[in-house]
């Protein structure tokens, strides 16, 4: 086991205040259009343009250049992903290798559980619903990993069957 | 594979808690390592065996199934 792969501990609770917040502004941004007219006008770019013609002739997209825009949306998806990463990764208070077994167990039921349902999704939602759907799936695996991790932890903590 | 921690932790007259505490790993491990759901690393084993004054053969067991 490796430990050192993880944040310390103190990091999931500075990841929930973090992530409530974020959240709640997340689901405003993304469904009532919230924009701060502080974050900008512009932003800068890799690549915009009319869909992915860069090798065509016809191509009108710009690249390495700023364009108009707003960094709202952008700010709030990364706040909502570092924090869910701290939650997602913090050490446990008494992490030992039972700890990271269920954390490895975790993460691969969570990859398995996301892809299960984004292949569900892939196949019965087209266009703009499917892009939202998308939106979503960036955090549903941390999601699913944090519940499922929790989960098992507070089971086991639960039944202690064998305490003398 | 089986072990009779439990049986040596009664010995002892030991929580899993106390046990947990002094081997340095947390009570769920100690616990689903005797209800045989977890089977702990070479170290771990090494450690709680050592804490028995046995060999890890005296308390850890292999099954048919393993």
């Amino acid at each position: 086991m490796n430990t050192n792969l993880l944040l310390p501990f103190k990091f999931r609770k500075l990841g929930w205040i973090i992530f409530i917040p974020s959240f709640i502004l997340g689901i405003l941004v993304l469904f009532l259009n919230v924009e701060f007219d502080w974050l900008g006008s512009k932003v800068f770019t890799i690549y915009a343009g009319s869909g992915l013609k860069i090798f065509n002739d016809t191509d009108t997209g710009q690249m390495f250049s700023f364009i108009p825009g707003n960094y709202t949306q952008t700010l709030v998806g990364i706040l909502c992903l570092v924090s869910l990463m701290m939650i997602a990764f913090s050490k446990e208070k008494n992490e030992d290798e039972f700890i990271w077994r269920t954390r490895m167990d975790s993460l691969l039921w969570a990859t398995y559980i996301n892809y299960f349902i984004l292949i569900f999704c892939f196949l019965f939602f087209f266009d703009f619903e499917f892009l939202y759907i998308m939106i979503f799936n960036m955090f549903t695996i941390l999601l699913f990993f944090i519940f499922r991790f929790n989960y098992i932890l507070y089971k086991e903590r639960k039944t202690m069957p064998y305490e003398k | 594979m089986k072990n009779n921690l439990r049986v040596e932790r009664a010995i002892k007259n030991i929580t899993q808690e106390e046990l947990a505490k002094i081997i340095g790993v947390s009570r769920q491990a100690i616990n689903s390592i005797e209800a045989a759901k977890y089977v702990p690393s070479t170290v771990l084993a090494i450690k709680l065996s050592d804490y028995f004054g046995k060999t890890v053969n005296d308390i850890f067991f292999l099954e048919e199934s393993d």
